[in-house]
């Protein structure tokens, strides 16, 4: 048991050395994690600018916190973003040839996954986290948190957008369309998941839609903890939901893994195009 | 400007566009523009319940918030486009492989570049046309329409586009990069130059930012043909910025442009 969690974790460890290495050769990249998460959170942010903000009947917003309330969205949202890039690199391996040796070798499949969702997360995130908490310690005094609760709150948000990336990297191995994920996944869940209008207010349909997406949930549950003092009390349905959530992309993932090393292994040839 | 070079070009790049690029590459770019107004909507409508803040009122002159977001997802999806084709045609034939055959032929720059943003102007406007009607489901109107006034907004603007895509054109085949220059050039355009929300609400160095950039001009001259609120000597003070602004881009991108291409074809390989 111990020598298999040894293994596992080598195996995490090296396919996240393997994405950095990847990518993080070149500057430019540092554009794409900074510079354009910032630019569209500043335009969200002066978007608001144009209406009167005591007209919305959200209780604890005011015009203090709204800067805080759309940053947690544009925060929370770069790390679910991240994974999508990264399955979207994820999906790279197939032309470059290289998903093969993956299923050559004797690495856990899901370690592997688990590694690339890890490094993309970690590495992708970190500049938009740091420039986040700058701008929080900044506004300190419009923040209202139960810390507590915040502890709780953020370990379901990192292990579910680790799982996310993990789910969306073995759709991957399945299927060599990647159009779709951007088409669904970029500006949609910017709208939908209340990154920047939040949910409750939305019209019924656009609340049916919101529920599709994992973000949604745990969104409004960071922000009830930072901006409205509320305790793992208060949030508990939507704790409830998320570990639900948690859970069922973590069967999803294993049984899609399985599921597709038999297919490939069926009707795959060597270099599984 | 060499005629015969200019149809050639627009007949080869619709040709392509028709044989080579799938329908669905159109479609994300409504989609974009669909996603923007969508957004506008709800925080409108449900998020602020229709209450508008004075400041809005004041820059942007009007009260007809939907239609002054519509008019400005609708130019951007425009110089999206516009840019999206017009800079990347030198990049594409470099890595299609056709620069060097390109530049073999008996090639007018001018005419070259004017001959695409044709074709695309042509294909855009019929885009734009599909999310415009997409927009007044959404409560687009036209309150206060000037033909005159559009008809200059729109040669304005698209003298301008061509301008900034020159120059970013230039950039893209320096740096031999595409995805980088053009999506920080799109996230810096949606948030400086006005787009769904006044300039005027932003601080003041990005507001001399969005100075600089043809785009604020273009879409502010386009709201006051549709939706009126500015006087005639406004309108046409604006246009002449537009048209200074355009000619510098447009007179400095040219012979940077027959820089650029040099030194891409000494440093290309194979």
């Amino acid at each position: 048991m111990n020598n298999s969690m040894r293994l596992f974790s080598k195996v995490v460890w090296a396919e996240a050395c393997k994405q950095h290495r990847n990518y993080f050769n070149n500057r430019a990249i540092y554009i794409s994690l900074f510079v354009w998460p910032v630019f569209s959170f500043l335009s969200a942010y002066y978007s608001y600018s144009a209406f009167d903000i005591r007209g919305t009947f959200i209780s604890y917003l005011s015009d203090d916190n709204i800067l805080l309330f759309l940053l947690i969205g544009y925060m929370a949202m770069s790390f679910f973003r991240s994974v999508v890039q990264s399955a979207w690199r994820f999906s790279m391996e197939r032309q470059a040839g290289t998903l093969e040796y993956i299923y050559l070798s004797p690495a856990n499949r899901m370690a592997v996954l688990l590694g690339n969702a890890l490094s993309s997360v970690f590495e992708s995130s970190v500049v938009m986290l740091i420039f986040g908490i700058m701008i929080m310690y900044y506004q300190r005094n419009a923040l209202n948190i139960d810390v507590l609760g915040l502890i709780s709150v953020m370990i379901i948000f990192v292990v579910m957008a680790l799982l996310w990336g993990v789910f969306l990297n073995a759709c991957f191995l399945y299927s060599r369309d990647t159009d779709f994920l951007f088409t669904v996944l970029e500006e949609p869940m910017e709208i939908f998941a209340g990154v920047k209008i939040p949910v409750v207010i939305f019209p019924y349909w656009a609340r049916v839609i919101s529920l599709i997406f994992p973000l949604t949930y745990i969104l409004e549950a960071l922000r009830e903890v930072c901006l409205n003092h509320a305790d793992i009390a208060s949030v508990r349905i939507i704790l409830i939901i998320s570990i639900a959530i948690i859970i069922v992309l973590l069967t999803v993932t294993l049984v899609t893994i399985r599921v597709v090393e038999k297919h490939m292994r069926k009707s795959g040839n060597v270099i599984l195009f | 400007m060499n005629f015969k070079v200019f149809c050639a070009t627009i007949k080869k790049g619709i040709q392509i566009r028709i044989r080579a690029y799938p329908v669905s590459f159109m479609v994300g770019c409504i989609l974009t523009s669909f996603y923007t107004i969508l957004g506008s909507y709800l925080m409108y409508h449900y998020f602020f319940l229709g209450q508008l803040s004075e400041s809005f009122e004041l820059n942007a002159r009007t009260t007809d918030y939907m239609s002054y977001a519509i008019v400005g997802s609708l130019m951007y999806q425009f110089i999206v486009r516009t840019c999206l084709n017009v800079s990347r045609t030198l990049i594409t034939e470099l890595r299609e492989g056709t620069l060097e055959s390109l530049m073999l032929a008996p090639f007018k720059r001018t005419s070259y570049f004017l001959g695409n943003m044709t074709m695309q102007t042509v294909l855009t406007i019929g885009e734009t046309a599909v999310a415009a009607v997409i927009g007044i489901a959404f409560g687009f109107r036209i309150s206060d329409f000037n033909l005159y006034h559009f008809i200059v907004a729109i040669s304005l603007s698209l003298y301008g586009f061509f301008g900034l895509s020159l120059m970013l054109g230039c950039v893209m085949l320096y740096t031999r990069d595409t995805y980088i220059s053009q999506n920080t050039l799109f996230a810096i355009i949606f948030l400086v130059c006005g787009i769904t929300f006044p300039k005027e609400a932003l601080p003041y160095c990005l507001q001399l930012f969005g100075n600089v950039i043809p785009v604020t001009d273009a879409v502010t001259l386009m709201r006051a043909s549709l939706l009126g609120g500015l006087t005639d000597s406004e309108f046409l003070y604006l246009g002449l910025q537009e048209f200074i602004l355009g000619t510098i881009y447009i007179v400095a991108g040219m012979p940077l442009m027959k820089h650029v291409e040099h030194i891409a074809l000494e440093q290309m390989e194979g």
